[in-house]
Formats: C-alpha cells, structure tokens, sequence
C-alpha cells in the first residue's frame, strides 16, 4: 500500500467523494413513485380490489415497518409470509420504539420520503386520538371491515389483535408466585417487579398502571371519569410500590429476565407466552394472569398520512387482517380481533385454538371504550413522575 | 533511592483491574449459560449466524468508511495550513475542535433534525446527516492525532528542505509531509472506527441501521446473544487499539481518549 | 532558513522581489491557503453551530412562536427539571471527583509505581477501549455484577451471609449509576494523565532529595503544584463527560430515571413535554453548563502547557 497514492487519489476526489457517497446513499431509496397510467384511488379509503392493490405495491416495491419486534405476536412471521407472497421487501425501523415513538417518526419524516419513514404503525388504541388529531394518519378500509369489532368508524384505524396482562415470573427465584396485584407489595417481593417499557412511551406500561388501578377501584366503569379515577389509583398503587422498593426502575427485557434481574415482569401474555418459548426453560417462568384487573389491550393499525409506499401499506393491511393474517396472530399466542367471525365460520383450526391461553382468563377481561384509552393514557403520562416521584 | 515497586502501586492496580474486569467475567459467565445446565459457546454461535447482525456491522463499516474519509478531508488540511501558514488561527480551530464536547450528541442531534428536517433545507432523509454527525463526533480526536503529528515532524523544515528542492506543493504534501503523518493518521483513523462502530445516540435517534442500536435492539429481543457480541465487539477494539500501539511504537505517545457516552 | 533566492518557482509566494523578510516568503499566507481550511470551517458553521444556534434561538420560542422566557424560566421553577438537572449535576460531581481521585492513583501506580513495564501498555490500550464501552454492553454487565441477581450480590450473599440489597443500596440510583459510569471514567483520567506524569521529571525528584527533602515536601512543594492544573482541568473534562452521557443512563431505566440527557432524547423521540420551545431550553442549559466547563479546562491546560513540554 502506496501512502503517497492513495491521498493523490483521495485529495482531488474528497469532497466529490462525500457528496457523491451521500448523494449515491440518499438515492438508494425506495423506486421512484411514477404513478403509472390508472393507480387506484387513495383518498376515498374504500378497499381496493387485490390485484390492482398487488400491482401498484409492486410497483413500489417494498414497504418499511417500525416498532414490531419478530417475537411480539409473531411478527416474524407474519412479515416473512408478506415477504414471500407477494415478492416485496420490507424495511424494518426500530423494533424497540414504543406507541408515542412511532407517531413521532411520522411527525419528523413528513417531508422526507427516505427509510426511516415508516408506512404502517402499531398502537395502543390510546393513541389513536394524537395520531388523528395531528394528522398523521389515512384511512382505508380493508375488504374485511365490516366484521371488525373496535375500529374508528371513518376507517382511520382498526384494532388488530388483543392479549391481557400477565405477571411473567421466574420459577426458581420466586418461592410463592403472586396472584394478583395487591400480592405485589408483599415485602418478599422487594426488588423484584418491573414493568417491560417506559411508560411515557409505551402503551404497555400505561396499561399496566392502569390495570392495576381497575383491580384497586374495583372496576373499570362506564365513563371516562370512572376510568381515570381507575388510572389515579394505578398511579397511587405505583407509588406505593417504588417506596416499598418492590418496584425496580429498569425496563425488562429477555436478557434481564434470563438473567434473573427482574423476576417478575408485568406484560401482554403473548410476549409471556412468546418469552417461555424462546427461552425454552432457561430458566422456567411462570404466566399468570391476575385475578383482578384483567385488562385486554388491543392494539390498532394505521397507515401513515405521509407513508413513501401507500399501497404496499394497504396491502399491508389487507394481508393481516385477513383470515390467513389474524391465523398468524393466532399462532403468536394473542387473540386476532376478528375472533369471534373467525370462530363463527369454523375457520380456526382447533389445535391452534388449543395453544391460547385459557379462556377463563378472559372471562373477566376487561375491554376499555377508546375515549376510557385515550384519557388514561394521557392522565397516566401527565401525572406518572409527578406521583410516583414527588416531583 | 531504591525504585522498586511500592506495595501501594500493587495494591491500587489489583483493586483497579478487579472493577474493570469482574463485571466482563459477569457478562462472559452469563454469555456462556444460553443452554440450560450446562456452559457453552452456543450464544456466540448464534450470535454470528443472525442475519441483522452481518447486516447491521456492514453498515457500521461504511458508515465508518464514510466518517473517515469526511474526517479526514476536512481535518487534514485544515491542520496543515493551520500550522503552517496561519498560526493565528490556531486557537479557532481548536475551539471548534473542543465544541463537540460543549454540545454532547444528544442535543446535537436535536438541533440537526430541527434544523434540516424541515424546509428549506430537508436533509434528514439521506444519510449526511448521520455522517455529518459522526464526523463532529470524531473531530476532536482526529484533530488532536493529526496536530500531535504534525508538531512531532518538523513541518517548516520539511517543508523548506522540499520547497528549496524544487518540490511543488502537491508534491510536499503527498510525499514528504502525509508519510511522516502515517502513524499520526492512522492513531486517528482507528480511534474514529472506534467511536463510529460503537455509537449509538446519534444513529437511533436518527433512525439508520448501524451496529449500536442494533446490540440495543437485539439486547432487548433476545438473551444471551447481545451480551456474547458486547464481549465479541469489546476484544475487537482492544484489538485495534493494541494494533495502533504497536504501529506507533517508538514515535512520540499521542493521547487516545475516550468518546460519546 | 533556505536562501531567498532559490524559492522563485513556488507559484504561492506573494510578489516580495527580494527582500528579506523574517520568513522566507514562500512561506506567507495568501489567499489559496483558504481553500485549506475552508471546508472545515463549513463543516463546523451547518453542521456544529447552526444546529447549536438553533437550540439558542428555539429555547426562547413559544408554541405560538413569539419570543418568551418561560421555556427557560421553567427550568428554574418547575420540579421535574429542576430535578432533572440537580441528579445529572450529581453525577457529574461525584464520577468526576472520583474519577480523578482514582484515575489519579491509578495512572500513578502504573507509571511511577515501578511496576513492570507491561502493565502500562497493558493499561493504556485498555483504558483505550474501556473509556469508549457505555450504554447497554455496560448497562448489562453492571447488571450482571451487583444487579438483584448479580455475580457478586450472590457470591456476598453465599459466603458472606450480606445482602448489599438489604441496606437500601440499588444500581437504579445516583450512586449505583455512579459506579456504573467509573468504568469509563476511570480510563479517561488514566490516559490523559498519563502524558502528565511523564512530564514530570526524575532531576526533579533528586534535586528535591539533594535538597534534604523527602516525599512528602516533593509533592507538597513540587509535583502537585505542577500537575494540580492537569489535574483539575481533566476532572472538569470529566465532569462533562458524565454530564453529557446518555446511552449508558437510558439503558438502565429508560425515562424512570431524571436526568437532562434522558429528558432531552425523550423529547426528541416523543415530545413528552408537549412543548418543543422547552427541549431547547433543556439543551440551552446543557450547552451554558458544558461551555463553562470546556472553558474552565482549556484555561486549565494553558497552564499546564509551561511545564510539560
């Protein structure tokens, strides 16, 4: 290697190269959006035919995600099936990113149509009213609408698929495993209990505050204020759980909890239930749902007002909330929302029915309206430092 | 006076390489349980077989064949004429070689995706914006190599001695003065791999594949295979750090120091 | 010097004729000099002070866009920032103060502690890498040592019968944080150090000795006042360092934890606030804060610059 050659080389083509590089790098972008001769029509939100829908997404390409990691609800391999059925490729953004995260990646590629604007996002329905309110989501009704149960009624989301809160604990480290969600102040559990995200971002947490909050008041209730009365004393119950100490600041995750750092972990029973599979008894977990304040959390699908790929993004949608598409929710442990018509028809085979989680758990499940989701989550969020901290 | 070594200086380095060195044995320990009952390397086998993480340290690599070339272009130069021609300016260049310190990634970031993530100027849909990042980041480091070579080798001299030969400036710089800056450079060019291969805020909260939020992604998604490759990527870079010392045993000790937390 | 006259063919030298100028001319700034530094300078305006500028500007904007000082009143007044900030300052006093303290002692056992050779090198390229291992990698093994189920928690439990968890002490605090973030301060302070010491000279310490003094009046009257400028302006290097991490903080407990940096990402990632003009205020406070540091060590260092050459 010529030192002497290679800056000769490199000082006339330095500042070409930069530019160059990211000129080459900002265009390696999705193809170009030339809308060919007839594209169907995207501002009614009626359901496009399939082989229109097939065709345009083609034409585009590929379609970008955010937020669905491969073992939530299986989507793995829900993704993997789009992949190979339609011949598309899929740009996943940021697994890990929580429900207010992915409203904020719309929010700042507006302008931009590069990779990291997402085309589809996955919320708690508390989120729905900001995604709405701000713009940032189209609205499209796929051709199963109308046997979906929890959707807005203009088409701009539609709930997907639901589970309930569980207590994830580790066999071997906890003698006595809680029951429900007054056990969780025990003092044997002093350091023990840890939610799986941030409660300002993730839907999962303020759920959880929430959840154990109906099992405190008792109920849920009707109206939205019964509902945040049921979301202040999950707050209070939090607060009585940090200065116990019972309540570790850490977010669980599979590491921490192979590990044995959070022996006991509040989340969906589908991530539970995934989470037993992966770890395949290394070591063993124990999936509870409590006895009070069983909380469904369904979460809801949208497509990006600014989305790169609106009709991969449709495809999208077509493609999950189908039969073929719950199934594969399904078979992630977490209840497809289109259930109940699913069931009705008999298209559900029964082994696969068999892997869910008892229905007696469900029995006592409780089902939020979405204004109950939309004011406690921004109670929740609003007033989690201020009562948990002091601050 | 008898200079052998002192207990204390035993004592103080045996405490010191316990802190460093049981938390990685912790991690190392942990890393090896991925089958139950028993130890074994089956974390680090899966480790290498996922196809994000081939993906994910390739763009790591470009990002950081991007970041020291920019770096490098921008840097070099600068330092030379700096040194050379406009000692005046010295003092500037240095200030802006310590404001990456003052402004810490976080906010940086911040600013950048306020700034060009709207009209007039949209920058944040190509990748400039990580690299325009990554090479304020390096700055500082890459500076402060480059200057420390530059004082080490008589640069007037050598510059005199060439131009009294007849020597043009392409000449003087590409043959006479970057040759003598090779270790100088290179100390530069690995800490900035250093840095870029293990960065993390700027490309999360920018939102580009790289290997930092992928370890973080992976380590929220999985067990026992992050914390076999946080151990993998550590003994890497004590690799490249090693081979730097080595490559630079016997000129004049340039500080190599740390980077964003 | 080259004589004046065989420098006639350099194309960059300013029309002189012969003079004789205290430099040779081929050597005087002109304007194609410019072109050298000017892409840094570039660089430096649209990618460090603009955006930086942006974060001055902004912090005095209202949601409705007029000029206004609550953003940054509320830094003063409102709890949770307030907060927010007195923990980051904490951390950033007690790495610091430790970290000088201990980097200290450590840089000299291995330089001037006669101890082998090898261990210096092996130390450096260490503190190399160590000073560079944050966020989840450390976050993890931290976890992994005195976590709830750590190596070390269990091994003092098994054979030592004390729980640490028991006394109240958690890694999910200011102090637990702040021994998390050692590890890389540690080597911070060992590597700039380390050139430090090597400056100090042994004829000092044998004049010292000559002199009838011992190692107390060498220190006392010798070597610390001559590295105590290195030494504070390190420790301020440190102080920012803790003060500006980020990763390694957010790894541990994402937004349960108050510092400025978490605040500052949670806002870039989620307008948590619900109000922009004050992610700026927060960043402004973070820049005042690092600028009065990075300030108090370069005055530091010029200091130190007349004995270590």
């Amino acid at each position: 290697m010529s030192i002497d050659k290679r800056f000769n080389r490199r000082d006339f083509l330095k500042m070409g190269a930069i530019t160059g590089a990211g000129a080459l790098l900002a265009a390696c972008g999705p193809a170009a959006t030339q809308a060919p001769a007839a594209m169907p029509d995207l501002t009614s939100g009626n359901s496009i035919p399939l082989d229109q829908l097939l065709e345009a997404a083609k034409a585009e390409g590929g379609l970008t995600t955010i937020a669905l990691p491969h073992d939530w609800a299986n989507y793995g391999e829900i993704i993997e099936t789009y992949k190979s059925k339609y011949g598309l490729t899929v740009n996943e953004l940021n697994p890990d990113a929580g429900s207010a995260d992915e409203l904020e990646a719309i929010r700042a590629n507006k302008d931009s149509k590069g990779p990291q604007a997402p085309d589809v996002i996955d919320v708690g329905v508390g989120h729905t009213e900001t995604a709405m309110a701000d713009g940032l989501i189209a609205k499209y009704k796929v051709a199963d609408w109308d046997t979906i149960p929890m959707k807005d009624p203009d088409g701009y989301w539609w709930a997907e698929y639901y589970g309930v809160l569980a207590f994830e604990v580790i066999k071997p480290d906890i003698a006595d495993t809680p029951q429900d969600w007054e056990d969780l102040l025990k003092p044997e559990y002093k350091g023990k209990v840890a939610m799986a995200g941030d409660v300002l971002k993730s839907n999962q947490s303020v759920q959880t505050v929430l959840a154990s909050g109906i099992s405190r008041v008792g109920t849920l209730g009707d109206t939205t204020d019964s509902a945040v009365e049921a979301a202040k004393a999950g707050l209070e119950f939090w607060a009585e759980m940090n200065s116990a100490g019972n309540f570790i600041p850490v977010i669980a995750d599979q590491g921490k909890i192979a590990q044995g750092e959070t022996p006991i972990v509040m989340e969906w029973d589908y991530l539970a239930l995934a989470n037993r599979d992966a770890l395949a008894g290394n070591p063993e977990l124990d999936i509870v749902v409590p006895a009070s304040g069983v909380l469904a959390g369904p979460y809801a699908g949208g497509i990006s007002a600014y989305a790169p790929h609106p009709y991969a993004a449709r495809l999208w949608w077509e493609f999950v909330m189908s039969d073929e598409g719950q199934l594969l929710y399904l078979k992630g442990y977490a209840h497809p929302i289109r259930y109940t018509d699913m069931a009705a028809r008999g298209v559900i085979p029964a082994e696969m029915a068999a892997k869910l989680p008892p229905a007696e758990n469900y029995a006592k499940a409780v089902f939020p309206t979405i204004e109950q989701l939309t004011a406690t989550k921004t109670y929740i969020t609003e007033n989690w430092r201020k009562v948990v901290y002091g601050e | 006076m008898k200079r052998g070594a002192s207990i204390w200086a035993w004592v103080i380095l045996i405490i010191g390489l316990l802190y460093f060195f049981i938390p990685l044995i912790a991690t190392f320990e942990f890393s090896l349980r991925a089958i139950k009952g028993r130890y074994s390397f089956e974390a680090y086998r899966l480790a290498f077989m996922d196809p994000a993480f081939v993906r994910n340290f390739g763009y790591s690599l470009m990002w950081c064949v991007l970041t020291i070339i920019g770096s490098l272009a921008l840097v070099v130069p600068a330092a030379y004429w700096v040194h050379l021609r406009m000692p005046r300016l010295r003092p500037v260049v240095e200030f802006v070689t310590l404001m990456p310190f003052v402004v810490p990634a976080v906010v940086l970031t911040f600013g950048l995706i306020r700034l060009y993530g709207a009209p007039p100027i949209v920058l944040i849909g190509s990748p400039i914006l990580l690299i325009a990042g990554y090479v304020v980041l390096s700055l500082p480091y890459m500076y402060r190599a480059v200057d420390t070579g530059l004082r080490a080798i008589d640069v007037r001299t050598l510059t005199e001695a060439a131009l009294s030969l007849g020597a043009g400036w392409g000449t003087i710089l590409f043959r006479v003065i970057f040759p003598n800056l090779r270790v100088a450079l290179l100390s530069g060019v690995f800490l900035t791999f250093a840095i870029v291969m293990g960065e993390f805020t700027f490309a999360s909260l920018l939102s580009w594949p790289a290997f930092g939020p992928y370890m973080e992604e992976i380590g929220a998604m999985r067990a026992y295979t992050p914390q076999a490759l946080a151990l993998v990527s550590f003994g890497l870079t004590w690799g490249s750090i090693g081979l730097i010392q080595w490559l630079g045993r016997g000129v004049p000790s340039q500080g190599q120091v740390g980077g964003a937390h | 010097m080259a004589p004046e006259s065989s420098i006639r063919n350099d194309s960059l030298s300013t029309t002189q004729g012969d003079a004789q100028p205290a430099r040779p001319p081929g050597l005087r700034p002109g304007w194609k000099d410019w072109i050298g530094v000017v892409p840094f300078f570039a660089f430096a305006v649209f990618f460090l002070f603009l955006p930086s500028m942006s974060i001055v500007y902004r912090s005095f904007e209202s949601p409705q866009h007029t000029f206004t000082l609550d953003n940054v009143i509320a830094i003063f007044t409102e709890r949770s920032l307030i907060n927010a900030y007195t923990a980051s300052l904490k951390i950033s006093l007690i790495t610091a103060a430790g970290g000088a303290v201990f980097g200290f002692l450590l840089a000299y056992a291995v330089i001037m502690g006669g101890l082998p050779r090898a261990i210096r090198t092996f130390l450096t390229t260490f503190s190399g890498v160590a000073s560079n291992f944050a966020g989840v990698p450390l976050a993890f093994a931290f976890i992994a040592t005195i976590g709830n189920a750590g190596l070390i928690t269990r091994w003092l439990e098994s054979v030592l019968g004390f729980d640490i968890h028991q006394t109240g002490f958690t890694i999910y605090s200011i102090w637990g944080l702040s021994i998390v973030y050692m590890y890389f301060q540690f080597p911070l302070m060992v590597l700039i150090m380390a050139p430090a010491l090597d400056g100090l000279r042994r004829e000092w310490r044998e004049a010292c000795e000559n002199l009838g003094g011992n190692s107390y009046h060498y220190w006392r009257f010798i070597a610390l006042p001559i590295l105590l400028p290195s030494l504070l302006g390190t420790a301020i290097l440190l102080f920012g360092n803790a003060f500006g991490a980020y990763a390694t903080a957010y790894a541990f407990s994402g937004s349960f934890i108050n510092l400025v940096t978490i605040l500052i990402g949670a806002q870039i990632q989620g307008d948590v606030l619900y109000n922009p003009g004050l992610g700026n205020a927060l960043a402004l406070g973070m820049i005042v804060i690092m600028s009065l540091s990075m300030a108090g060590y370069s005055w530091l260092q010029q200091r130190t610059a007349r004995w270590v050459r």
